[in-house]
């Protein structure tokens, strides 16, 4: 018998989906501008890169590992992005830069997978070091100084739209479709949720763990490239401060969105959805008009949820037979 | 295949972990269609074996032939091209998955382009477990299913293989009645198919209702391969205990032996362990024997309060303790040495010396500091009564041997002075020598006045020190035993199920 109460806690993308429509219902009838189409692109708009690099990310916690690198993956994406393309600097044909980017943020990836497994390093350090790293390296690439010549043709990332719709917002749907399709109906992606639901039975069916780990990195290193690629472009301006905290949001919505930090649970729609809860936060305290000080509480309420997840979590667990055999 | 050369052939296979050997030099050969009963105690390389012949493990030596050919060491992929499935008896089930992917994570059943077929791989569940008359919630995480229904699933995915040998480890353990019977029905159905099953079980009317060969294994060597026509249930046991005892482990003297200061009353947790009475005096060792998972260390647990009874009660000197509270059961003078001491026991990169002072910190103090001059003394005494070779109080734990690491395990709880202990294995991956040392000391203990619970599957080590032996099996206390009438073979025969039961409510 599958209750309301079991839906909710159980499967978090209904529960969360439910959070998301009730926001929205209570705000715009507080205040009607909220959903006004111009707005609802907007804040979409500003979620698509954390809903691009949550796809990749959600694999990674599923596998049990994590990756904390992203913000500064971004950072350095965006400075040889803007150093290969400015006029200025290497002024690159734009199609060549964006390739170099994405190769380099596959590279990234990679280089954190390859670390983790063969390594045999826990990633929360692997890749908090590369978090300090990629910064260092980016920051000394600017050299202090901001990029501010980007060429249109690459601006067109960030400013077109296709059919209508802004490129980011339709790069991260195809992200989000293609991602949903890699893990529920390819060999590929129930591997990856047995070897993070249960190492050991995985040891015994054969499945290559550290092959599937070297993957999700790769794939999010790949995604973080791509988020760049259709974000930060949107700014006429490429800075030092580029992507920072940036990781922060991709796990929260990947935890919020009811992925196990102990791996073997997770689904991306459901850190989809989450991050687009998260992303509302900010424009909801302005839109209910508070005053000023009260879109200072955005960080703290996106906190907050990541508590409340995990206590629901924590609850949905006890309800659950225990796992551990009998005599 | 021809007529001579057999299906399966096993010559020489050895194994050691680190030096430790778990199977030294044995063959065996299965023919296909033969229901082959793998036999030993707790630990005399079943495991280690099947491991091994299913390329989880690479074996140390020997090898491993099938149709005369040699299989692959530690190939898990060549085991299964072969034909060898194994249903193993850990958990091997992904409990956040659906029977369908647990069934088929990893041969994956495909629509031309490397999608899933999903459509096909339900139908094929759907049949595997109407064959094994089983109704099973296919959209349900495997975690949200009943333990019998796990195991089913476990047993589909070995039959999906179509394998040609079936390797079960103690397949009937957590299965019912109706369910034993229908597992019986299919593996005669498989047996007339010419599939070879190797079979592990504790349960001798298992082994004679459906095997026609019998393999003994103890301590890691093979005794023998006997038809089973030609043994009797006692000549098996006989076969499996068979060693005899070192007359230097039997204890010397009996302590004088006083007021009954554990007094376990009626102590029962569903799933785990049912109505558990027993009694430990001072100065006596009570030794809990029984078959890994009988419920032996969960009443130690219980006693000790770190996972409280669903009803029953514990008391020492007669006051009750509260359930579930390890601060009381500590107050009250228990102590309990839990049987992995790496993991529970000791924090192994501290230093000899803080091992010792973990459970006493606290009492030697001066007003609220540590005081220096108070733990040195003690780790000094400490060490001194424990016999601990180490080079000295500050070096790391983990640098010590096993045997000495068990005796700083038991250490830190004698700072305490309890008047209770429970030791949980406490031999375990010792060496001979410092076996003795610990039983010189739990006997020494005993003789100060110390009521000692001691969990051992380590025969002999029962027989050597406990007073008076229990013997539980699956959860309840199946028999008494003085020590003056306890042989293997009584305690076996109590600990050993005597047929297919019904799984613990």
């Amino acid at each position: 018998m599958t209750t309301l109460r079991d839906l909710l806690t159980r499967q978090r993308e209904y529960g969360v989906l439910a959070l998301l429509l009730l926001t929205l219902a209570v705000v715009g009838a507080i205040n009607p501008a909220f959903l006004k189409i111009g707005n609802l692109r907007d804040m979409l708009v500003q979620d698509a890169p954390v809903v691009i690099v949550a796809c990749g990310m959600t694999l990674v916690v599923v596998l049990g590992e994590i990756d904390i690198s992203v913000g500064s993956q971004m950072a350095l994406l965006a400075t040889v992005l803007g150093l290969l393309t400015s006029p200025s600097h290497a002024h690159w044909p734009v199609a060549t830069a964006v390739a170099a980017a994405l190769g380099l943020g596959t590279l990234l990836g990679l280089i954190n997978g390859l670390l983790v497994t063969f390594g045999r390093m826990p990633s929360i350090i692997v890749t908090l070091g590369m978090l300090t790293v990629l910064r260092g390296v980016s920051l000394a690439l600017l050299n202090g100084q901001d990029i501010t010549d980007l060429p249109v043709g690459l601006r067109v990332f960030g400013i077109g739209t296709f059919l209508g719709l802004p490129i980011s917002l339709c790069t991260a749907l195809v992200v989000v479709g293609l991602t949903v399709a890699l893990a529920r109906e390819t060999p590929l992606g129930r591997r990856i949720y047995a070897a993070g639901s249960n190492p050991e039975a995985a040891r015994l069916a054969g499945l290559p763990t550290p092959r599937l780990k070297l993957f999700a990195f790769t794939l999010t290193g790949f995604l973080t490239a791509v988020a760049t690629i259709v974000h930060q472009t949107q700014f006429s301006v490429i800075q030092a401060g580029v992507g920072q905290g940036f990781e922060l949001l991709v796990v929260t919505a990947v935890v919020v969105g009811g992925t196990s930090i102990s791996g073997g649970r997770g689904t991306i729609l459901g850190s989809f959805l989450s991050a687009l809860m998260l992303g509302m936060v900010g424009s909801m305290l302005i839109f209910l008009r508070l005053g000023v000080s009260a879109t200072y509480w955005e960080r703290a309420i996106q906190g907050a949820f990541i508590l409340v997840a995990v206590l629901a979590d924590h609850l949905a667990r006890q309800r659950r037979p225990r796992r551990e055999a009998a005599p | 295949m021809t007529s001579t050369t057999p299906f399966v052939q096993i010559s020489g296979l050895s194994k050691a972990y680190g030096g430790v050997p778990a199977l030294t030099d044995v063959s065996l050969t299965i023919e296909a269609g033969d229901v082959h009963a793998l036999m030993g105690e707790n630990g005399a390389g079943k495991s280690t074996l099947i491991k091994c012949l299913s390329g989880v493990l690479s074996p140390s030596a020997g090898e491993v032939r099938v149709d005369g050919s040699i299989l692959a060491p530690g190939d898990l992929r060549a085991a299964e091209r072969a034909g060898i499935a194994a249903l193993h008896q850990e958990s091997t089930a992904f409990p956040h998955l659906d029977a369908v992917d647990n069934i088929f994570v990893g041969r994956e059943l495909r629509r031309p382009g490397g999608l899933l077929d999903r459509p096909r791989m339900k139908r094929e569940t759907q049949a595997l477990l109407d064959r094994l008359g089983e109704r099973i919630d296919l959209n349900r995480p495997l975690e949200e299913l009943p333990l019998a229904q796990r195991q089913m699933v476990g047993l589909a995915r070995a039959l999906s293989q179509r394998s040609r040998l079936l390797i079960m480890d103690e397949p009937t353990a957590s299965l019912s009645t109706r369910e034993t019977e229908i597992l019986f029905r299919i593996i005669r159905q498989l047996q007339s198919e010419g599939v070879a099953i190797l079979y592990i079980s504790h349960r001798l009317e298992e082994v004679f209702a459906l095997a026609s060969r019998v393999t003994v294994l103890r301590d890691g060597r093979l005794v023998e391969t006997r038809p089973l026509a030609e043994i009797t249930r006692d000549g098996l046991v006989r076969l499996m205990v068979g060693r005899e005892l070192l007359a230097e482990e039997q204890s010397e003297d009996y302590a004088a032996q006083g007021e009954a200061i554990l007094e376990v009353r009626h102590l029962t947790r569903a799933g785990q362990y049912h109505n558990i009475s027993l009694d430990v005096r001072a100065g006596e060792i009570v030794g809990l024997a029984g078959l890994i998972g009988a419920g032996r260390s969960e009443v130690a647990t219980a006693i000790f309060g770190i996972e409280p009874p669903d009803t029953g009660t514990v008391a020492i000197q007669g006051q009750v303790l509260p359930p579930g509270s390890v601060p009381a059961a500590i107050a009250r003078g228990v102590a309990l040495v839990p049987e992995d001491r790496q993991k529970q026991g000791l924090v192994l990169p501290l230093s000899v010396g803080s091992n010792l002072l973990l459970a006493v910190m606290k009492s030697l103090t001066t007003r609220g500091f540590r005081s220096p001059r108070k733990e040195q003394e003690t780790v000094a005494r400490l060490m001194q009564g424990l016999s601990v070779k180490a080079a000295g109080p500050a070096i790391a734990a983990n640098t010590l041997s096993g045997g000495n690491q068990q005796k700083l395990s038991l250490g830190k709880w004698l700072a305490t002075k309890p008047r209770v202990l429970i030791l949980d294995e406490p031999t375990r991956g010792v060496d001979v020598g410092a076996k003795a040392e610990v039983y010189r000391l739990i006997r020494r203990l005993a003789r100060e006045g110390m009521a000692t619970l001691l969990i051992s599957s380590d025969l002999p080590e029962i027989l050597a020190l406990s007073d008076r032996i229990l013997v539980m099996r699956q959860g309840q206390i199946a028999g008494e035993l003085a020590r003056q009438d306890a042989t293997e073979e009584k305690i076996l025969a109590l600990a050993l199920p005597s047929g297919p039961q019904e799984a613990l409510i």
